[in-house]
């Protein structure tokens, strides 16, 4: 039975139900939750050289649809929306409706795309949950897909006059390894610090996969691949991350010469960021209620996201923005979180988030995160749900609070509960 | 106004005898129901004030009473170490059953109307129970998963079954149907949802707050009154479960703990709530001929309770408007409701 301490609470609850969130409310479980069904992702496989190099953003997408769709079991009639969370690919929106027919859904199953760029995965998730929310409809799909190896980064375009005249809109011509540096400047985060902390992903991400634990998050692909040698094309199966370094350490990462010389404190290497990588993920939404009915199995429970903004010329920091915000939004204190999962745009960023918002770093990309597995920009966003609600599975957790910084200046954050 | 004091329990749940006009049963429990026994007072209605029948002592806390609506003498109590106990009031001291069945605080119990032969119970375990008097097990369970506060058989058919919990939804369940995946649930009703509004395709929605009480009308077979955290008073039609309320009542300023629906006019309501009042509102379908309908409204206020009221019930027999109410003040207060009407 109840200690009188949660009997009192239950009466305190009665009174103020405004005080009603936190981890103990977080964890009900109410008809109308929006919950997730699926959640699964490609590997991760490094751009223009892995073994999604020459697997196309629609074939990517195709793919990973087909996957879900047979996974989940479900009737495709039924979901009604794919949202597919994409930044850099020409004719996005032509794919995604495409790729989504393609995969074998019928015609009445619409797509759109949604694009903030390394937060467009989650994004999505949140773009399905408020149409659920809001009842425009009852079951969607959030996708995050990026092809890296097809269509490069450029950076900004050529803005207008009154952009580039202005102190801070202008900083958004800014590349995003020049925000990197000013974070290292501006906040004092040394070389060292950040070879450690990108060496400690490789090594949790080195640890993760040879445990298997990643395998809990990956859907095999069979993909075309052409060797770089003989010009073979071939069908072959990719079901691994290839991105993460095995024995690698603040040492041997300590070698590795500055990326941008031209920007100081010149501290960000090839080591110490995020990796240009291919790959997708995919989360299937619904109503608690609808799951139910359709004997749907739950994984886990969105449980709401958030953003904010900030100077774009320190734009890496922007996770200290969101997450005190969504923790706030949702009553909760950050050791009521069990995982955080914040992307390693940058291993500065990295330092200066756990440092700042005073996260256990036993907590922080408990698998490692981008600079060892890659970061596939519009991916990222729904493949750290991914990762999140697996590690949460494994350690018999709860909460999980996902977050990213974003190019021009921002931060997203959400917050995930897994019912395993 | 007759006062009777549970000196040193504080009260919880009050019960009209169904067999007679001059007994109520009072749950109540000892330091605020946070911890230590419980008491189950017999009460006489008698010409010299309210007397003390007899009373049972349990070991935790009392959070609901029902009478049996078979045997006079018979009466179920929720128990907060998760046990359902039978007493007989002609007997002294223990109970005659009792059911160690559910794994938290059991928070309401609710004879069966109609077949008189079954009750149900409800408990923080997010389960419902239904029990038969004469049998050592619970005969069926009914999951809701969350903290259910209020389940009750229909007064109209002896196989319909309500209940309301934390997850701010209504659950309607027939028993009739097979049981299946679904576990009888026949509705699931979100209190929250608001009524739809002409012309508008979505509807004004509250956000999802705990419900602690519900109650059939006696009159119309298909109307449930709701009402929890967050004050407002509700009444749902079950034919059209997705429609919203039909009527919402506000004006109480803290959640409601207790509703009934008078046995004598089917628009009659009865609150209990934190606030420290007892209210008497109108659904605004006034049975009254030549009375006008009109929106639901509150028709009258007792204000002399000094702590948060817990439990009210109607007087089944006699002139109508006599209650009952029971509080957190230690006080059970007997009254008529027209006395606080029409001010």
């Amino acid at each position: 039975m109840a200690l009188p301490g949660e009997r009192l609470s239950t009466v305190l609850g009665h009174l103020n139900p405004m005080k009603a969130t936190g981890r103990e409310s977080l964890l009900k479980k109410n008809p109308d939750d929006i919950v997730i069904t699926l959640a699964v992702r490609t590997p991760l496989t490094k751009a223009r050289k892995g073994g999604l190099k020459d697997t196309s953003l629609d074939d990517l997408l195709i793919t990973l649809l087909t996957a879900i769709r047979e996974r989940s079991n479900i009737d495709p009639a039924l979901i009604e929306d794919v949202c597919v969370g994409n930044v850099l690919a020409v004719g996005q929106t032509y794919i995604a409706r495409s790729a989504v027919i393609a995969a074998g859904f019928p015609v009445t199953t619409a797509a759109s795309i949604c694009n903030r760029f390394c937060s467009s995965g989650l994004l999505a998730v949140q773009n399905i949950a408020n149409q659920i929310i809001s009842g425009s409809i009852d079951v969607g799909l959030a996708v995050g897909a990026e092809s890296m190896s097809g269509t490069p980064d450029d950076g900004a375009p050529n803005m207008s006059a009154k952009i580039i005249n202005h102190p801070v809109a202008s900083q958004n011509t800014q590349p995003m390894g020049q925000t990197s540096e000013n974070v290292a400047a501006q906040f004092n985060i040394s070389r060292h610090a950040m070879d450690a902390f990108a060496a400690s992903s490789f090594q949790k991400a080195e640890k993760a996969q040879k445990a298997g634990w990643l395998a809990d998050e990956i859907v095999p692909l069979n993909v075309q691949w052409k060797d770089p040698k003989t010009g073979e094309v071939s069908t072959k199966i990719v079901d691994r991350d290839d991105g993460i370094r095995y024995g690698t350490t603040a040492e041997s990462l300590g070698k590795i010469r500055a990326a941008f010389p031209q920007w100081s404190p010149s501290a960000t290497t090839g080591g110490n960021a995020s990796q240009i990588t291919d790959g997708a993920a995919g989360l299937l939404l619904m109503k608690r209620s609808r799951a139910e009915a359709l004997g749907q199995p739950i994984v886990g429970k969105f449980c709401g996201a958030t953003v904010s903004g900030l100077e774009p010329r320190i734009m890496g920091i922007g996770p200290t923005l969101a997450i005190p915000k969504i923790l706030e939004k949702t009553g909760l204190s950050s050791s009521d979180v069990d995982v955080f999962e914040i992307n390693e745009a940058f291993a500065s960023m990295g330092v200066y988030c756990v440092e700042k918002l005073g996260l256990d770093p036993a907590k922080v990309n408990p698998r490692g995160g981008a600079i060892a597995l890659g970061h596939p920009l519009g991916c990222t966003g729904a493949r750290q749900v991914v990762t999140a609600l697996s590690e949460l599975r494994r350690q018999d957790k709860r909460i999980a609070v996902t977050s990213m910084c974003v190019g021009t200046g921002m931060g997203m954050a959400g917050v995930f509960v897994s019912e395993h | 106004m007759l006062e009777y004091q549970t000196q040193g329990f504080n009260g919880y749940a009050v019960k009209y005898s169904p067999f007679f006009d001059s007994r109520i049963a009072v749950a109540s429990s000892a330091n605020f129901g946070l911890v230590g026994n419980g008491r189950l007072y017999i009460l006489g209605l008698t010409a010299n004030g309210i007397q003390p029948e007899k009373w049972f002592d349990t070991q935790d806390s009392l959070y609901d009473t029902a009478w049996s609506e078979v045997h006079e003498n018979q009466i179920v109590v929720a128990c907060g170490d998760g046990s359902v106990k039978l007493f007989d009031i002609s007997l002294d001291q223990y109970p005659i059953q009792s059911w160690q069945e559910h794994n938290r605080e059991v928070y309401s119990v609710s004879w069966n109307l109609v077949s008189k032969d079954t009750f149900s119970s409800s408990s923080w375990d997010g389960t419902i129970k239904v029990w038969s008097p004469h049998r050592p097990q619970s005969i069926l369970t009914l999951p809701t998963h969350s903290c259910t506060y209020s389940s009750a058989f229909s007064p109209h058919s002896q196989s319909i079954l309500s209940s309301v919990s934390s997850d701010s939804h209504l659950r309607i369940f027939d028993l009739r149907t097979p049981p299946s995946a679904s576990n009888h649930l026949v509705h699931l009703i979100p209190i929250h949802g608001g009524p739809p509004v002409p012309g508008m395709a979505s509807r004004q929605s509250f956000q999802p707050s705990e419900c602690l009480t519900h109650d059939w009308n006696k009159y119309r077979p298909n109307i449930i009154a709701t009402a929890g955290v967050d004050t407002i008073i509700r009444t749902f039609d079950i034919r059209n479960p997705k429609a919203g309320p039909v009527a919402q009542l506000y004006g109480h300023e803290y959640a409601v703990r207790k509703l009934a629906w008078s046995p004598h006019l089917s628009d009659l309501l009865l609150s209990a709530s934190y606030d420290m009042t007892c209210r008497v509102w109108t659904d605004g379908t006034s049975s009254t001929p030549g009375a006008s309908g009109g929106a639901g409204r509150e028709i009258g206020r007792l204000n002399r309770h000094t702590e948060f009221v817990t439990g009210v019930d109607w007087c089944l027999f006699g002139s109508e408007g006599w209650c009952a109410s029971v509080s957190w003040d230690k006080r059970v207060l007997v009254w008529d409701a027209r006395a606080v009407m029409g001010r």
